[in-house]
Parts: structure tokens; sequence; C-alpha cells
């Protein structure tokens, strides 16, 4: 039809054509995160293999037991002078632990940060995915993006893999025009925007305690002393959290990271009467 | 027994054969009666319910029928039905019955020990998968004047067992003339419910307790009681003996429950708080911090935080009350109320009811305050600096 052919609209199935035809089985020239198309949006998926079909049959009923366990604490809350972004520093696979000296918190640009929980490479690849489109916006527009934007396109990087098993607990904090930023978004697509959110298995034991302490009008020490109580408990009561306290205060000016303080050292300073 | 003839009683369970004598003497009371301590050259006779009954579906309860396995010494571990053991030949049909409704387990109780004694707290909120089926209901069960039991996972299944237990220890004391020992009533309580253990019976409780060894007021001068550690002077009044210099040994074995032998230790002979954790799977756990529930790691930390041996009775309570108040915050299956127990060497005292909706109203109003001190004050700077 006219309109059609003037607009250059192609249908799906021609798109999919385009997108996968039958010859181009290279990686290079298959469809991937690294080539710059705004055009069309595309999604990279591997060949002849359905992942949410192979994902269903690695369950305990088929016989294979991969347990996709997702070990850590991380916690932010936003205060009036900013926000903090507190993290452990365990890394474990099923009851290995691979290392205690982990970065979880990923910085995307000066005035951007991301947490990491769930699995290691799914929080470590898309976030860096996530720096990079930051890094395009940038270029093309003259102006940083926003935490609600960012936040944005990374859910919707989750929504495109849905059910195909990713496993990703992830905060974007940041400061932009409109303030201190808090969204919290995982690999369901959830994405969430609130003054307090900690993510990961010691989750539990974090909220506890940050629930109790927290204030608006915290002080900036108050805040950090908080922080950092709240990774510790939560590496005292949680086996797969431990390490050291990443600790990092989003301000107006960009991030600042705090401290780098081993947990066991600060539970004896916590509990004198414990041990 | 002397006890047991003057009240012509029959301790059934000797009467080897007869299996259905049991049931045809009393209609509706359904379970096989035995005593534990009833006779000294037998064996432990252990109260439980029949095999059967855990087959039948719970509509069908109630109604009687002929039991092939009353004949079964209960000396060796009787593995009632476990849903999945068919070939059970005890059993007369291992098909696993499905419950009316999904049972679920939500609840917040956690309790330590101080100074003071021993305080525990829960909440009030019971609830039913997805429903809350109550807003009162009362998970700290007084066993008897001075020991109290919290309790987490089936209520029925709690208030049963609190029940049967209750009963045990008050005819260990009127036959031996002094209390059990927590430590004593935990492992009666987990031995008894062991035969349960792969079915869906729930139980997770602390035992709470104070060990005196005094039944009538006078002491029990048998080996040696130490006195409570610490100066807990409102309760020491009638516990005559000095403070053993042995004590300040105790305080600093003091530890949280990784630390449990140097505390047991210390405690053999005494009297004084004690706590243990007793779950259906057959844990019994002797500590001085626990938190049972759905909503116990958001209590446990705050916990952790805060709890010392050197609290007084109104912190600990401020404390006890934080921590279940901020579990009930998060945990959607804890709610309501908070009861609070407080045990020492007089017996148990309840704190009345205390409803945390005006806890969350209270805070609300202190965050609202700090956010309007915040804006006044950001008010006034930007005054100033329009100012200059």
């Amino acid at each position: 039809m006219a309109l059609l052919d003037v607009s250059g609209f192609s249908r799906y199935s021609e798109l999919r054509g385009q997108i996968l035809p039958a010859g181009r089985t290279h990686p290079v020239d298959r469809t991937n995160h690294y080539s710059f198309g705004t055009k069309t949006p595309e999604f990279a998926l591997p060949l002849g293999v359905d992942p949410s079909a192979f994902l269903k049959s690695c369950n305990q009923e088929a016989g294979v037991s991969i347990d996709l366990n997702h070990g850590t604490t991380t916690l932010a809350f936003k205060f009036q002078h900013g926000v903090i972004v507190a993290v452990d520093s365990r890394a474990s696979a099923g009851r290995y632990l691979a290392s205690n000296d982990v970065n979880k918190v990923i910085e995307i640009n000066p005035y951007l940060l991301g947490t990491m929980s769930g699995s290691a490479a799914d929080c470590q690849y898309w976030e860096r995915l996530l720096a990079k489109e930051c890094r395009l916006y940038r270029l093309r527009n003259k102006n940083r993006i926003s935490v609600a934007a960012a936040s944005k396109l990374l859910s919707n990087m989750m929504l495109g893999y849905r059910g195909m098993g990713l496993s990703m607990g992830s905060m974007i904090c940041g400061w932009d025009k409109e303030g201190p930023g808090l969204y919290y978004v995982d690999d369901n697509g959830t994405r969430l925007s609130a003054s307090m959110f900690s993510t990961g298995c010691g989750n539990m034991y974090a909220y506890g305690i940050i629930d109790s302490g927290y204030r608006e009008d915290m002080t900036v020490e108050e805040a950090y002393e908080l922080g950092r109580r709240g990774i510790t408990h939560a590496t005292h009561r949680d086996a797969y959290s431990g390490g050291v306290v990443n600790m990092y205060h989003m301000r107006e000016d960009g991030w600042i990271k705090v401290c780098k303080e081993d947990v066991s050292e600060l539970i004896h300073r916590y509990r004198k009467g414990m041990f | 027994m002397a006890l047991q003839d003057i009240c012509d009683f029959q301790d059934i369970f000797l009467d080897r054969g007869t299996s259905s004598l049991p049931f045809g003497k009393k209609t509706g009371f359904n379970y096989m009666r035995g005593l534990p301590f009833s006779n000294s050259t037998s064996l432990f006779n252990f109260y439980i319910p029949v095999a059967e009954y855990l087959d039948k579906s719970p509509l069908e309860f109630g109604q009687i029928s002929p039991i092939q396995s009353a004949s079964t010494p209960l000396s060796q571990d009787v593995t009632l039905p476990s849903l999945s053991l068919p070939e059970n030949p005890l059993l007369s049909s291992p098909q696993p019955v499905s419950l009316p409704f999904p049972i679920s387990h939500g609840t917040t109780t956690l309790a330590f020990i101080f100074q003071g004694g021993v305080l525990a707290a829960a909440d009030t909120r019971s609830s039913c998968a997805g429903y809350v089926e109550g807003p009162a209901a009362q998970k700290i069960l007084p066993i008897h004047s001075h020991m109290v039991s919290t309790t987490s996972g089936t209520s029925a299944d709690c208030a049963l067992w609190k029940r049967i237990l209750s009963r045990e220890l008050r005819l260990y004391q009127l036959r031996h003339g002094r209390r059990l020992s927590t430590s004593g009533a935990a492992k009666l309580l987990s031995h008894m419910l062991h035969p349960f253990k792969g079915t869906e019976l729930c139980v997770a409780a602390i035992m709470c307790g104070w060990d005196g060894g005094e039944v009538h007021g006078h002491l029990d001068d048998t080996g040696g009681t130490k006195t409570d550690p610490g100066g807990c002077t409102e309760t020491t009044k009638e516990i005559d003996k000095s403070v053993d210099p042995s004590l300040e040994k105790t305080q600093s074995s003091f530890s949280s429950v990784g630390g449990q032998q140097p505390l047991a230790r210390e405690k053999r002979n005494g009297s004084g708080p004690c706590m243990f954790y007793v779950c259906s799977d057959g844990t019994r756990l002797q500590g001085n911090l626990f938190s049972v529930g759905s909503g116990s790691p958001y209590a446990i930390s705050v916990l952790d935080q805060g709890v010392k041996w050197e609290l007084t009775l109104d912190e600990a309570t401020s404390i006890a009350r934080e921590a279940v108040y901020r579990a009930t915050h998060r945990d959607a299956y804890s709610g309501n109320h908070v009861d609070i127990y407080h045990i020492s060497s007089k017996g148990w005292i309840r704190r009345s009811r205390e409803d945390l909706k005006e806890e969350y109203y209270r805070e609300k109003e202190r965050r609202e305050r700090g956010i309007r001190q915040i804006m006044t004050l950001s008010e006034e700077n930007m005054k100033q600096t329009k100012m200059a």
C-alpha cells in the first residue's frame, strides 16, 4: 500500500527476515549488542536454542541440578544529603566461596552508580551495557541521562530477555536535575522508586537495621554508620554475605567512595559483649 | 505407683494384645495413653496419637476403628507413617492424605536472656495461606509458673503439644517435689515430637524458663545452686546465697547462639534463666538469643544490635518491642499486636498487649516532624541567601 511504501515500514515477517536471514550465521553478522543500530530494536539470541525451554529442563525433576544461588547483601537509601549505597563483597558458587573481595558497585559515570546482586556475570554484563547506553545518550543529546531514564533502559533490557534465566537485582542510584534518585530494577523487569532498598539473600537482616535507624534528617556521619551497620549485621547472620563493606555516598557534585572496611572487625566493634 | 493407684489410672499401654480395649473405653478419646516415668521397670512410653489417624483425612477424624498397631512397644523409635513410606508394615493404609486447606506458618517470635531473666516477645497475627485468620492469637503460652514457651508453626499443633507438655511437667513436679529444668522440659518435648519426624507436624518453640529447684518456697540445697549472675536485685531477695567468685567467669563466657558449651557447663548445678529452641524436626539447641518465624530475620538483626547482658528491664522491653515491630513492618504474615513476657525468679509476668498500629503512627509522626524540620531549615537558608 502507498503509505507503507512511503514510510518504509516493513511487516514483522519481513523484518525478521532482515534480522535473522538464513544465510547469516557468523557471529559478527548476527544481531548483537555491539552494533549501534537505532532503527529497529534488536534482541540477540543464540541460534537454534530456546532459552526458556532449556531452563525449564534444568531443574530437579529432570535430574539436572543447576541452582542459581544469589548470595549477597546490598542496600541503598536516600536521605537529606543524598544517597548512601553500601554493599558486601562476597561471591559464592553454591557452597564454595569464590571470592571475598568482589566489587559489587559499578561506577557508570560520576553521577550514576549501579549495584549488583544475583548472578555476577549477568550483573556485570548488563550494567556495562547500560554504561555504554548512558554514554551514547550523553554524546547524542549533550546532556547527562536522568536516573529514571537509565533505570528504564536497564529495565527494558531485562524485559526483553524475560523468562530466559537472567538473574539480577540492581539498584540504580544517581543525582540528576530532580535531585537524588534511587531505583530498584530486577530481572523480571520490575522497576521501583523509593527511598530505601535492600537486595540479596541477606536483605531481610539489613532491613531490620536500616528500618529502625532511618530518619530523613540524619547527618552524614549517622547515615554512614547506618549503612555500615546494616551490611555488618546482615553478613553476621547470612552465610552468603561477607568480606568488606564498600560504601559510596552520592552527592550533588557526584559520588565519593566512603570506606572499604572488613566486616569481621566491624562486628567486633558493634558487639563488644558478644565474643 | 501411689498416685496411679489412688486415681485408679490404668496404664493401658502395658496391656499388650488387647488392641481394641483402649479405644472402647473412652469414646472420642483416641490417643493411646502412656506416661513417661509411670513405671520404673518399663521403658519410655510416649504419649502419642495413634498412627492410624495420621492416614485419615482430618474430616473423618474421631471415628473409632480397630487398631492393628496397638501392640507396638514404644521403646524403639516408632516410625509413624511419614507420608512417603508406604511399605511400613505397621500401617494399615499408607495413602498420603491431602490436608483440607493449605497450612502456612507466619509469625515472629523472639526471646533473649539478660541480667533480669528471660524476655520473650511475639506478634499476634495468625494467618492461613494468604488470609489473616485472626488478629489476636496467643503465641506465648505459659507452661508453668516459671516457664513460658513461644510457639511458631501450626497453631493447633503448638497448642496441643504445649498442653501435653504442661501436663507432663506437672506430673513430674508432683512426683519428684521439684520442677523439671528447662533443659529437661525441652528434651521431653523434643522426644515427644520425634515420632512425628517426616510428617506435616510443624512446631518450633523456644522454651524460656527460670530453673530454681524450689517448689514450696524453700530452697533446694543439693548440688550447690548458684545465684543468678549480675545484679538483678528485684528477684534475688529470696535466694539467700552470696555471689560466687566463679560468676565472673559465667559473665565472660556469655555468648550468643554459637558459644553454647561454656554456658551449659556453668549452669549444670545452678539456677537462673535458661532458654532452649525445640523444633519438630528434632533440633534442640541451648542459647541466649533466638528468633523464630517468617519475620525472624528482620527481628534478629535488630536484636543483634542492641541485646547485651547488662540491659535493664525497660531497655530490654523496648528492644524486644522494636524488633517485633520491625519484623511486622516488613513481613506480611506478622502483625497486629505484640505480647511481651518477662520470666524472672519470681515467675513469669505479662506486659499488657500493645497495638503496633500506634507504634506505626508514632513513628510516622516522628518522621514527618523530621521532614518538616528539614523544610523549614532549607527555607531559612534560602531566605538568608536571598537577603545576603
